[in-house]
């Protein structure tokens, strides 16, 4: 059967055509019921039930259920908890979800391609006697109910061909838009509402607290707090006549009642003030903006204000307190142009983490969830289990923002654990993150080699042989996936040197396209938490078969130069080899054996030429420009039994770590070149931008006052007087320079060179003009396709279509630069966490320094631990230079550079956002700061001391016991 | 590049066929009375005419004293396209039409029985939707046949693309006869004009890229779409040949 | 048409005929030959028809565009012609061959339809001075079996008769651009009014008669034909009811042009013109019966498309 479906579209050009598409209509489509005498089904095709179990009250006899669109995209959790089963999901609806919601396509998806879900989708649009033409005058959505109804009441004359009556599964039509209701009621068809059926389901407790509390929120105009919202249709005709502006919203950290959003056509970003103001806008939903007149632009307010409010039922408080702390400026560059939220165009809801705030009413199903994400607004959620949820982390979904609800409505999703438990807070960080995190999948496992895989003898033979060779790993201590060895010997010329670099060949085992591959595109990067590490590749790859472990022989992927005593390459050449590491050293071990003179093996001698060239590429490499940066790095000290943090400190660099990083570089930069000669149109590289002028522009300031001019024009020149900016007596400085300087960068990206032009391959902090990644293959996917690549390129290995797809290469740098960046921040809340856990129990005074001054606070950096957060200053004693920058109290002045004792004790007040607290010990200012001689830690929690003690006590017995190098300090 | 979301999770196309089916194919042989041979063939929405003249005397420009001159024109009408086009023909893609459509027809017609003589075929496009060459070709042959020019085989074209793996569908897959959409999804198109009968390969173009391990499966989908092309419109050959027996030949006998 | 040899007692037969009012098939002077009408043949245009009469083969495309309206004509809407003649026809029209005739045929459209009792174009204008649509009406000249002029004139008289322009609402914008929003029901559209759209008639001189709708062998025996260009009358193109309630309008002469080597005597000019009005009324009248009634058929049941396919 043949139709066509016509309909009309505007062109780019603004023309208007008429679009005539085919659409076949089968007879060869299948019912998917156990329970069908009629189609030609094979045995593996049965999807639903003969005879279901119902487990609805409402319905006691066996039955199917059909939801219409908008219970799929509202019910989502509802339906991936594992309760309702024996449902068809039809192709109108499917193809409505997948364009209103991609998300929530994608997780429909998975839930029918999910056997033991019993979900069927069928084709309805394409089958013959399901299929309904739109009626001329017809909506869009009520053609798709029409379609929804006709696929319902086909299926249920379809089961009852050649089966006894009232035998086989009656059809249940899940909807609940009233108006559907009734016309299917009408035309015979059993219907009901989401809410009545989930409510008198039997035997699945908590199903109904995932009931999504959807209400059209533009309906509820009675008692309304909020102003409506535009209508798509207006938005679109404000945006189109310059009325409006499209912008992404973002709230505010600090304070709940204001944000902002970046609209073309403004220099600075809008600010957004109020509940009016914001209207009912999350953070990263795309809104329309009324920009106000001129005159009512303002200054942002420069204060924090927390939604402190428990429940204080659906009002809006005073806003005062904003309004008031919004002056007029006098400046004219300090004022942002305001506005206000009009409309949404489109909601960015994710599930969020946090915690339920307690009620005050025992028993009571209503009760506000506040999330972990500051910049998320409070949710309403209906659960009958808040006992039992009262100590735990959980997830939310957002549902929606009625006019009249001080609150978003959302409903809960699941626990992640107790609250302060570490898996629970653990999972928190990933899922906050967007970390993939989830078990791998069987079918990835089954990608796997066995475990007790060895190289094959024919693949050693398809090889360069470098057993014989005396390889090393160099790697911090504990560290289980080694991805790179190196080596260095004498050739038989005097004076050059063979050095090798190799790392571990992981594309042997992850083959293209296989789930494996997939999984680990998708995970895009090992993410190391303190006491945790997601891999991106499974254990048995990551910690075993593809790392170098000393002593093994592993397949690795070389790199081989010929290199001079001045450390001029003198030729490179790539080629898969096995090799057998001869030790797998950590940096101090390795620094050990070069410093140690007495020692004179195989080892010490290839360490001490690595050594020696390493420090000759560098100088050539800061010659060039190279930026030498630093940020402060923490390491904990973890027990090996609890994974509580027990000690912190600064990383500590020595120079084997510059020497393995030193032949990296290396390699990474020969890989790249070959890459780009190879693969002009998509090769996988990495760059990194140079800054903005205008991002120096407080950090010049700081150094100026302390006498410095750093010249920024190039990374030469910006390199140069970073070393001549040293103060003699105060070591700490150049490295303080060094990090501000980092915060003023950009972040490095993949991308793939078809994209790019030349020039703009250029890395800015290495000064070269071209980079890639290729040396941990284990931890980071980008290094996987390097390999892909380069194996093409030397004709170790076949290119496949994918690898040399420039769309497809160009989405893989997306999440690649994405997971990266995640990857990090979960790093970062990892610290945090560990930091908090370990100031839980201590308070330390210790010597810091100001990183940058703010309107109502400094940023201070410990360096003894990397240590950094604000040191609020009162407005009432403190006042602000704005020119200079400076907090001037009395005779104390205050400025960027500057020494300071600070005590840094831990605020649990609020058990989702603890914080460290810093406060100022030295300079001494009056009536501010801390006087540690008169023991004042222990007075604010008087009750809790005696626990405290008991529990530092025996945390450090267990320390000592465990020989760790626990500095054990008493205040 | 084979082009993303071509096909669903239950392994039907946009307008709802399976990868390896044709659009519906209609056609008729002896559409005017004044051409030697003509032919009307639809593909889906791609609506072709073809009308042959000949073999006659060939101009003296084109005179070949080793086989006849096929002469082709193609040439699409104005409304033909989504967006009305400026001119019928004349323009560079048309004149490429028409040279690969002389490509694959010289190689199905016995030139060497008419020397010094000339064939001429003309296609018209009534609606393009994709894949006009392959229906021109195919019209062409019919309108070849019912001129009664002795051919070696049918010559029968179609084109393939190549989809690839989505959101729940399974693995990348070859598509028989891309229509407009498909073609617009840009993806990878290969056409092949072909004389299943011997197996021989008339004409081969291909626009985007192809990885070579697709290569064969593409072609073979394309090949496969060639053979079940034949079946069509040898049938329909047969169907017009006993209905003319039927109507006209008996009153004039 | 070329290459068509006649005796010169075949000719004096048909001569002879068209002085009797009886033609050597059958006709009189102002009958046509039977001809086959179809609309709605090309989907994706937004109308069309296909004609053939006796061996004249026309499909007429309509295809609608937005344009900006003349300066000095701000409320009308634009018609363009463009004929194509096919070297399906004849290898004479392979690459420009047809050109020249495409031309005199397109011209004489264009004159058919310049003047606004002819064809309102007001009813093209989107917004006044600002946009409004533009009509390509697309002929394509498939197989020549002698008369094209009348045979084009009612192939796109039906083409337009079958014309769906969507409805589009027009907003003035700041800035004086205009925003144009459309309705995503496909079935919001609007159909022209075409009642009055002229038809032309050529008329053959054989001897002092002159007839319509020349057989091949009869235009051999003619020196020289006219066409006569008339507006239509828009009773014919609704239902009886709402003829009732327009307005009797005579049908009036829009374009006269002559073709041919010979010349006429005024008095034999005059018959003709009379003879080419009586003619394109009932001509007129035929195809609004027809079309009608092939309109009321899609309505009660969807109609199946012949196309070439018959």
């Amino acid at each position: 059967m043949w139709t066509t479906k016509t309909f009309l579209t505007k062109t780019k050009r603004g023309n208007i055509l008429k679009i005539v598409r085919e659409h076949y209509l089968r007879d060869d489509l299948l019912c998917g019921s156990a329970a069908c005498n009629v189609c030609p089904h094979k045995d593996d095709e049965y999807v639903l039930d003969p005879k279901p179990e119902s487990i609805c009250a409402l319905f006691d006899y066996p039955h199917y259920l059909v939801l219409d669109t908008n219970v799929v995209l509202h019910q989502i959790d509802v339906l991936e908890e594992d309760a309702l089963t024996n449902v068809i999901i039809l192709q109108t609806v499917l193809e409505e979800v997948k364009h209103q919601n991609t998300a929530i396509f994608q997780r429909i998806l998975d839930v029918i391609g999910n056997k033991k879900r019993k979900f069927y989708s069928f084709v309805n649009e394409h089958h013959k006697d399901t299929y309904v033409e739109r009626n001329p005058g017809e909506k869009q959505n009520d053609r798709n109910d029409r379609a929804i109804r006709k696929a319902a009441s086909w299926y249920e004359t379809h089961l009852s061909i050649n089966n006894v009556k009232g035998q086989h599964p009656k059809i249940v039509l899940i909807t609940d838009d009233e108006k559907n209701r009734k016309m299917a009621q009408e035309e015979g068809i059993t219907c009901c509402s989401v809410k009545d059926y989930v409510e008198n389901v039997n035997g699945f407790v908590g199903l109904v607290d995932k009931l999504s509390k959807n209400v059209i929120p533009e309906s509820c105009s009675k008692d309304a707090l909020y102003p409506a919202h535009l209508t798509p249709a207006e938005i679109h005709s404000g945006i189109r006549n310059g009325k409006l502006h499209q912008g992404t919203f973002h709230a505010s950290r600090d304070n709940f009642l204001e944000g902002t959003a970046t609209v073309n056509g403004y220099e600075k970003s809008i600010l957004l003030q109020g509940h009016i103001g914001i209207n009912r806008a999350v953070d990263g939903d795309l809104v329309a903006i009324e920009v106000f007149p001129e005159e009512e632009w303002r200054k942002p307010s420069d204060i924090v204000l927390e939604d402190k409010a428990d429940d204080p039922g659906d009002l809006l408080e005073e806003e005062s307190v904003l309004l008031n702390a919004v002056k007029p400026a006098d400046n004219k560059n300090e004022i942002t142009p305001t506005g206000k939220v009009v409309g949404i165009i489109r909601r960015k809801w994710r599930q969020y983490c946090g915690i339920l705030l307690p009620s005050k009413f025992p028993g009571a199903t209503r009760h506000l969830f506040t999330p972990a994400e500051k910049r998320i607004p409070r949710v309403r959620i209906e659960t009958r289990q808040s006992d039992m949820l009262a100590s735990q982390r959980i997830l939310v979904a957002l549902d929606s923002w009625p006019r009249n609800s001080r609150y978003p409505l959302g409903h809960f999703v699941r626990a992640l654990g107790p609250i302060g438990d570490k898996d629970a807070e653990n999972e928190v960080i990933l899922l906050e993150h967007d970390v993939p995190h989830a078990r791998f999948s069987e079918a990835v496992l089954a990608c796997l080699p066995p475990n007790d895989w060895t190289i094959p003898p024919e693949e050693i033979k398809k090889r360069v042989d470098l057993r014989s060779i005396c390889i090393c790993s160099v790697d911090p201590p504990g560290c289980t996936d080694i991805d790179d060895a190196l080596h260095a010997r004498p050739t038989a010329t005097a004076g050059v040197y063979e050095v090798g670099v190799h790392i571990a060949d992981v594309t042997h085992f992850v083959r293209p396209a296989t789930a494996l591959d997939k999984e680990a595109a998708s995970r895009s990067t090992t993410v190391y938490l303190v006491d945790k590490r997601i891999d991106m590749v499974p254990d048995l790859l990551s910690s075993n078969l593809c790392s170098l472990r000393g002593g093994e022989e592993r397949l690795a992927f070389s790199c081989v130069w010929e290199i001079d005593e001045n450390a001029n390459i003198l030729s490179t050449k790539f080629h898969k080899s096995v090799i057998k590491s001869a030790a797998a050293m950590t940096y101090e071990e390795a620094q050990i054996a070069i410093d140690d003179s007495s020692r004179n093996d195989e080892i010490a001698r290839s360490l001490r030429t690595l050594n020696k060239l390493a420090k000759k590429l560098k100088k050539k490499r800061l010659d060039n420009g190279a930026l030498l940066l630093a940020s402060p790095e923490i390491r904990f000290q973890v027990d090996s039994e609890t994974h509580e943090p027990l000690e912190v400190q600064a990383k500590k660099i020595m120079d084997t770590n510059s020497m393995v990083e030193e032949f990296m570089l290396l390699a990474n930069v020969s890989v790249a070149q070959r890459l780009a000669e190879d693969f002009p149109q998509c090769a996988l590289l990495r760059r990194h931008p140079s800054p903005p002028p205008a991002n120096f522009e407080h950090f010049l300031l700081a150094a100026r006052q302390q006498g410095f001019e750093i010249d920024v024009s190039t990374n030469k020149s910006f390199s140069k007087s970073l070393d001549e900016a040293v103060i003699p007596g105060r070591p700490y400085f150049n490295i303080l320079l060094r990090i501000m300087a980092t915060r003023c960068m950009m972040q490095a990206v993949y991308f793939s060179s078809g994209n790019h032009t030349q020039e703009e391959y250029y890395h800015y902090g290495l000064a070269c003009p071209i980079y890639t990644h290729f040396t941990s293959p284990i931890r980071r996917y980008a290094d996987v396709l390097v390999h892909r690549l380069l194996a093409a390129s030397i004709g170790a290995d076949v290119t496949h279509a994918e690898l040399l797809d420039v769309r497809y290469a160009a989405a893989l740098c997306d999440n690649l630069n994405y997971r990266h960046r995640q990857a990090q921040y979960a790093g970062r809340a990892s610290v945090a966490l560990n930091t908090h856990i370990l100031f839980k129990y201590r308070v330390e005074i210790e010597s810091a320094v100001v990183l940058a001054v703010k309107r109502n606070a400094l940023q201070v950096l410990i360096p003894k631990y990397g240590l950094e957060g604000p040191l609020y200053l009162p407005s009432d004693m403190f006042t602000y230079n704005e020119e200079n920058h400076m907090q001037i109290c009395g005779d104390v002045t205050l400025k960027t550079f500057d020494e300071l004792t600070v005590r840094l004790s831990l605020d649990s007040t609020n058990l989702q956002h603890r914080k460290l607290v810093f406060q100022l010990v030295k300079p001494f200012v009056p009536g501010f700061s801390y006087v540690p001689e008169e023991q004042k830690e222990k007075k604010p929690e008087q009750m809790e001391v005696d626990k405290e003690q008991e529990n530092l006590k025996k945390r450090k017995d267990t320390a000592q016991s465990k020989g760790s190098k626990k500095k054990s300090k008493k205040k | 590049m084979p082009a993303t979301d071509l096909l669903s999770s239950q392994g039907l196309r946009l307008d709802g066929r399976r990868p390896n089916e044709l659009r519906r194919i209609r056609c008729r042989l002896g559409v005017f009375t004044q051409p030697d041979g003509s032919a009307y063939l639809e593909q889906g929405n791609t609506k072709v005419l073809a009308a042959v003249y000949g073999p006659h005397q060939a101009s003296k420009s084109k005179l070949s004293t080793e086989g006849v001159v096929v002469n082709c024109q193609y040439s699409m009408a104005t409304f033909s396209t989504g967006e009305r086009k400026n001119r019928p023909r004349g323009d560079r893609k048309s004149q490429e039409m028409s040279m690969h459509l002389r490509q694959a027809l010289t190689a199905a017609i016995k030139t060497e029985l008419y020397p010094r003589s000339q064939i001429d075929i003309y296609v018209e496009v009534l609606q393009a939707d994709g894949g006009a060459y392959c229906a021109c070709v195919n019209a062409a042959t019919l309108a070849l046949t019912e001129a009664g020019v002795p051919l070696r085989a049918y010559v029968c074209a179609s084109s393939a693309s190549m989809a690839a793996a989505g959101a729940g569908s399974a693995g990348p897959e070859p598509l028989l006869d891309v229509g407009h959409v498909e073609e617009a999804a840009g993806g990878v198109v290969l056409t092949v004009a072909a004389l299943p009968t011997t197996g021989h390969i008339a004409l081969l173009e291909m626009s985007h890229r192809l990885h070579m391990d697709y290569f064969d499966i593409v072609l073979s989908r394309a090949m496969q779409g060639c053979r079940d092309i034949e079946v069509i419109l040898d049938r329909a050959v047969r169907d017009h040949l006993a209905e003319g027996w039927t109507k006209q030949d008996v009153m004039t006998i | 048409m070329a290459g068509l040899l006649l005796s010169p007692t075949e000719k004096n037969f048909i001569l002879q005929g068209v002085q009797d009012d009886f033609r050597s098939d059958g006709r009189s002077n102002i009958d046509y030959r039977p001809m086959e009408l179809e609309t709605d043949v090309v989907s994706h245009a937004s109308g069309s028809a296909r004609l053939r009469l006796a061996n004249t083969d026309i499909l007429v495309g309509v295809k609608t565009e937005i344009d900006t309206p003349n300066p000095d004509k701000p409320g009308l809407g634009k018609l363009e012609f463009f004929v194509d003649c096919s070297a399906n026809a004849t290898p004479e029209f392979e690459g420009r061959g047809g050109e020249q005739l495409a031309n005199s045929i397109s011209n004489m459209m264009q004159r058919a339809y310049h003047s606004s009792q002819a064809f309102d174009l007001k009813q093209l204008c989107i917004f006044e001075g600002k946009q409004c649509w533009k009509l390509y009406i697309d002929i394509l000249i498939l197989e020549c079996g002698g008369n094209l002029c009348d045979a084009v004139s009612l192939a796109v008289k039906a083409a337009l008769f079958n014309t769906r322009i969507p409805f589009v609402k027009a907003a003035l914008m700041d800035g004086g651009n205009i925003d144009l929003q459309l309705s995503d029901d496909p079935y919001d559209s609007k159909l022209l009014n075409v009642g009055s759209a002229p038809l032309l008639v050529t008329l053959c001189k054989i001897g002092d008669k002159c007839v319509v709708d020349p057989s091949a062998e009869e235009e051999s025996c003619s020196v020289i034909s006219l066409v006569v260009g008339t507006t239509g009358n828009s009773k014919f193109y609704c239902s009886q009811e709402e003829a009732k309630k327009l307005p009797n309008v005579e049908s009036k002469c829009s374009t006269i042009g002559m073709n041919g080597a010979g010349s006429v005597a005024p008095k034999t000019l005059k018959d003709a013109i009379q003879q080419g009005l009586e003619a394109a009324k009932s001509l007129d009248k035929a195809l609004g019966q027809a079309l009608l009634r092939e309109r009321q058929e899609n309505i009660s049941f969807k109609k199946h498309s012949y196309g070439f396919l018959k």
